[in-house]
């Protein structure tokens, strides 16, 4: 124990703790509070209640449709943007072959690494409003319009009950893919040139590079990857509410828990009821964070 | 060495045969490469130019045809009725502020959780973590509450420190895990020299976290940038609306426009924050890119 | 997108706590603790001040900014007020999201003291008055109209007006526009092709098919975001076929009310309409968008309330020419003439209970329910006012002549129903219903027990507050 350590650590961790606790602990225990009231948002007392809300919650359709629209976008979205992502950055880096000993991506790298990671720096909200005319139903739509070309009828993206979910997935990996490039890129550059150096000698070709060096080498960031998607597929609600039809159809077939709580809270006046959803998925989302980082943990985190 | 190498690479693949798989595999990459580039490019592409086009063009025409004429009246209708300029410079002003505070302050939290053994650590570390668990939108009544009692309603106060106090959790994780990654033979070092807790701190291990630090402050501009709700429900009252930030301004044009129908100005004012935006990240390219990569792949 | 990140690394940080509420001490921060009232301004009642508003005391209003804009409150209403109390500081403020920005407010017991509630993100109206925070209007519908002599402001309004805004007996909310509905079409696209008005369901799909010959879409409606537009049509066929008791059932919520036989047969008349008429792409589309289609001589007929003029004014071309028709009979046996419409006052204004000033906040609703109030109204927003001959001397649109030769014909043969204000969750099961029905299949059995469902749900369901008409 050195001199001085305890009013350092105080003075410290004063002004971040008071802030912290005033502004998001306080009014997130009175969330945790309201989830057990069947307060309706507009009166000044509401009633205690218990777990009702949490009881109607295991027999709500609607609930549940959105946690098993949770479920498909947690294996999609990371499989799909992480299979995308790590063929562009094995291209960028490693793509264009040895040249002088040293692993080049392929022509033009550069280029693309940066107009790749354009979406990241776009607030949600933008791109929703930017993708309602990119599906659009009909010829005006940007991929309908594309499609006409080659005499294809438009497609219903966002009015399709079945094909609507996947193309919010499609957004989202739109989105993320530049992100993951980027983070893959990074673990790449970091793999020993010899590595590749030796498997060339080898006579190994680009296929067989990429699965049997630059995969398991890149294990530990792919792992990362998967859990910052994973938790991405417990949210979506922002661009559900900008993009999809009727926030959350047609019909329900794109509603995320996200969206549930927005519309009991804000629309039905059920406050009550909406906080013990966020509840719900508080601890969904605490429970597959759980998960994961125990597969997954990392040495830095562990320390 | 390195020639020797390059001699027996050349030896062990037949010079044809490779040539033909790059020809084939290069055509292929550069094929996806491109088309990706497009899929990106082509939405925001199609913005700019929507904000040229009147609302007909726009929800009729042909997605691909450029505008039938070139002004800028729609830049001025964003400009000057929707004050998209000045929403703009609000939230240079507010996420420039803010992210200084949040840096700032989760460092020093997350220095001393990282490298201070004390009674209650673990717990503090924990509640910030757990932060945001939740969806901001149910504390939303709570918090304007508290904000409302200390009187920082409509305040830029109040809103810098409420976007401080939501970047905290995040930073806080993220810092702590790149604290702890830093050598240990240093910060003796400066101690036995005799330098303070503080000291040590601010003059040794700051300059050596700079990459998380880089990585971080991205992060925290790009969230507080896009923050939404809470300055909905927090900037409201009395000429509110000269304290907006940006995404408040283009919401309020987003929710016009579906009523008076004037698409060509809500994609002249998406064009305006989005261009600077990428001419920024077109200038600090290589730094974000290394920072938003050195914490997570450390 | 980096917010998400941000977020899910909190999250993924987060493993294994669970956070201990400390529920019993927060719980008095959420009410504030106690129910007094805070002092509220009165000033003495007289002739000229007949609300007994205080003159000195400070008044606070908000105003929606959507489809009317606020220049009609901030060029004509609180001019007016001011006019009549100098002293008094009157403070404007408009919001987008009136539910996000001021739902908080109510909360806290500080509300502004005029509100105008609406926009897709209103507070829910039912909620406010169960929670007491909506001042009684009896006051002010009993006081003496500001510039219409000898009359009370209850005389001046169009009948129906008060019921409108009444929540159990009591009249909370003033609903301040007064909105015609029924299918628009172009005059110039029926006088080019010698296109008549339908009274018929007969006449009305033979005109549908001739549209159709034409190349023009002959139905529209936008199902992204307005489809109640849509559930409005097939309940007004519902009321024409079995009277407008069948809307007065729904509304309080009776038993098997959504299983009558109107209601189904109007439901399998118009998903006929949706089968054959309709263009599937509709489903994705916003309202504007729809409109503009029409605007461009594509869709023939589109249900609308009279807003609609107004809101397409600048994308209309020159001779578009709006009318508007009401629905066709649905068969030789309907219990209201092919002329009946739904109409009604719409659009809510009201003042808050525990604000500082709610009498002045009913004295501003005073200065809006004058004849040069409801004026400046028109003349600014284009759209009806409640008040009764408040458009002497204004030159009035296609459309809105129009719609006025609409109401004339129907005579006292115009109704409206409550419950999608009332219960939002029946509104939001109606609008996922009426996409089913309408794009995919037109299956009427299935309508009506989907609505039937969730009406049986909010009966049951104690949490929410009935209302009764």
């Amino acid at each position: 124990m050195r001199h001085g350590k305890y009013p350092f650590i105080v003075g410290f961790l004063a002004a971040p703790v008071a802030l912290y606790v005033t502004f998001v602990i306080a009014p997130y225990l009175q969330a945790f509070y309201l989830a057990m009231t069947n307060w309706r948002g507009v009166s000044a007392n509401p009633k205690f209640i218990g777990l009702d809300n949490f009881q109607r919650l295991l027999q709500d359709d609607v609930f549940w449709k959105a946690v098993r629209h949770h479920g498909l976008l947690l294996l999609a979205l990371p499989l799909v943007t992480i299979a995308i992502a790590l063929f562009f950055a094995f291209l960028l880096n490693v793509g264009g072959g040895s040249r002088g000993g040293v692993m080049t991506g392929v022509w033009g790298s550069k280029f693309y690494r940066f107009v790749f990671f354009f979406p990241q720096v776009l607030a949600i909200v933008i791109i929703g409003v930017i993708f309602q005319r990119v599906y659009a139903p009909d010829d005006s739509g940007l991929l309908n319009g594309f499609l006409k070309i080659f005499g294809i009828d438009p497609i219903l993206f966002m009015a399709n009950g079945r094909i609507a979910l996947w193309a919010i997935v499609a957004v989202l990996v739109w989105q993320s893919v530049g992100f993951y490039v980027v983070l893959f890129s990074a673990g790449m550059a970091s793999i020993p040139k010899d590595i590749y150096e030796a498997a060339t000698l080898d006579g190994a070709g680009r296929g067989a590079m990429f699965f049997r060096v630059t995969m398991p080498l890149l294990w530990d960031t792919l792992q990362v990857a998967w859990v910052y998607l994973g938790i991405a597929a417990f949210d979506a609600f922002a661009i559900v509410q900008v993009l999809s039809v009727d926030q959350g159809g047609p019909d329900g077939a794109t509603t995320v828990l996200g969206m549930e709580i927005y519309r009991n809270a804000f629309s039905y006046s059920q406050f009550g009821y909406a906080s013990a959803m966020g509840v719900a998925l508080f601890f969904l989302t605490i429970t597959f964070a759980a998960l994961t980082l125990r597969v997954s943990r990392r040495e830095t985190i562990e320390l | 060495m390195a020639l020797l190498t390059r001699e027996a690479t050349r030896q062990a693949a037949p010079a044809s045969t490779e040539r033909r798989e790059v020809k084939v595999l290069s055509g292929f990459a550069h094929l996806s490469l491109a088309v990706w580039a497009i899929l990106v490019i082509a939405p925001l592409a199609w913005t700019v130019m929507a904000s040229f086009k009147n609302n007909t063009e726009i929800f009729l025409g042909n997605p691909f045809a450029l505008p039938s004429s070139f002004n800028f009246d729609s830049y001025v209708r964003a400009w000057n009725d929707a004050h998209v300029g000045r929403y703009f410079l609000n939230s240079v002003f507010v996420v420039s502020i803010s992210t200084a505070g949040t840096m700032l302050l989760g460092s020093m939290a997350a220095y001393v959780l990282a490298r201070y053994k004390f009674f209650g650590n673990r717990f503090i570390y924990y509640l910030f973590v757990s932060g945001l668990a939740f969806p901001v939108f149910l504390a939303l009544v709570p918090l304007f509450l508290v904000v409302n009692n200390l009187g920082l309603l409509n305040t830029y106060t109040g809103l810098i420190l409420v976007y401080i106090a939501y970047s905290l959790p995040f930073t806080v994780f993220f810092l702590a895990a790149f604290f702890k990654t830093l050598p240990n033979s240093v910060a003796e070092a400066a101690m036995i020299d005799g330098a303070s807790h503080t000291r040590l701190f601010f003059q040794v291990m700051m300059p050596m976290a700079k990459p998380g630090l880089v990585s971080l402050t991205i992060f925290n501009i790009l969230g507080q940038w896009n923050q939404y709700l809470l300055p909905v429900a927090l900037m409201q009252g009395e000429n509110a609306d000269q304290k907006w930030v940006l995404t408040q301004g283009i919401a309020s044009i987003s929710v016009q426009a579906g009523y008076e129908a004037d698409w060509a100005a809500l994609f002249a004012a998406l064009t305006l924050s989005i261009l600077p935006m990428i001419v920024m990240y077109g200038f600090f390219q290589r730094q974000i890119q290394q920072g938003l990569t050195a914490g997570a792949v450390k | 997108m980096s917010e998400d990140r941000r977020t899910f690394l909190q999250r993924a940080a987060a493993a294994g706590l669970l956070a201990t509420p400390a529920a019993g001490l927060l719980s008095a921060c959420v009410g504030g603790g106690d129910d007094d009232t805070q002092d509220q301004a009165e000033g003495e009642k007289s002739e000229t001040n007949p609300l007994g508003v205080d003159a000195k005391a400070p008044l606070e209003v908000v105003i929606f900014n959507g489809g009317l804009g606020t220049k009609y409150a901030t060029d004509v209403h609180i001019p007016s007020y001011k006019k009549s109390f100098p002293e008094a500081e009157v403070k404007f403020s408009q919001a987008e999201e009136i539910a996000t920005v001021l739902q908080p407010r109510f909360t806290s017991e500080q509300p502004p003291d005029m509100v105008n509630n609406a926009g897709s993100k209103l507070m829910d109206q039912g909620a406010l008055v169960q929670a007491g925070q909506v001042q009684d209007l009896t006051d002010l519908f009993n006081a003496p109209s500001l510039d219409i002599a000898g009359k009370t402001v209850k005389d001046t309004l169009v009948p129906g007006t008060v019921e409108q805004g009444t929540f159990n007996g009591k009249p909370y909310v003033l609903n301040y526009a007064f909105t015609t509905f029924g299918l628009w079409y172009s005059d110039k696209l029926f006088k080019d092709n010698s296109w008549t008005v339908p009274k018929t369901w007969t006449e009305f799909t033979a005109l549908l098919d001739s549209m159709k010959a034409k190349g023009v879409t002959p139905y529209a409606y936008a199902g992204a975001n307005a489809s109640y537009y849509q559930y409005l049509v097939i309940l007004t066929t519902a009321a024409k076929i079995g009277g407008a008791d069948v809307l007065k059932n729904i509304d309080n919520l009776e038993d098997g009310a959504w299983q009558v036989d109107a209601v189904k047969q109007a439901a399998q008349l118009w998903g006929e309409i949706g089968n054959k008429y309709m263009l599937k792409s509709h489903l994705g589309l916003r309202h504007t968008e729809v409109q503009l289609q029409q605007n461009q001589y594509r869709v023939g007929l589109y249900p609308s309330g009279s807003w609609l003029e107004n809101e397409q004014a600048k994308d209309t071309p020159a001779g578009f020419n709006y009318a508007v028709m009401p629905l066709p009979s649905a068969t030789a046996s309907d219990k209201l003439p092919q002329t009946a419409i739904y109409a009604a006052a719409g659009e809510m204004y009201f003042v808050a209970a525990k604000g500082k000033n709610p009498r002045g906040g009913m004295e501003y609703l005073r200065h809006m329910l004058s004849k040069e109030g409801a004026k400046g109204f028109t003349e600014l927003t284009k759209v009806l006012t409640v008040v009764q001959g408040a458009t002497e001397g204004l030159t009035i649109s296609p459309g809105l002549t129009s719609s006025e030769a609409m109401l004339k014909a129907a005579g006292s043969d115009y109704f409206a129903y409550r419950w999608d204000t009332w219960y939002k969750k029946m509104d939001d099961e109606c609008r996922a219903a009426t996409n089913e029905l309408m794009f995919s299949g037109g299956d009427a059995n299935k309508f009506v027990a989907r609505m039937q469902k969730v009406a049986d749900e909010v009966k049951k369901d104690p949490s929410i507050e009935k209302f009764k008409r």
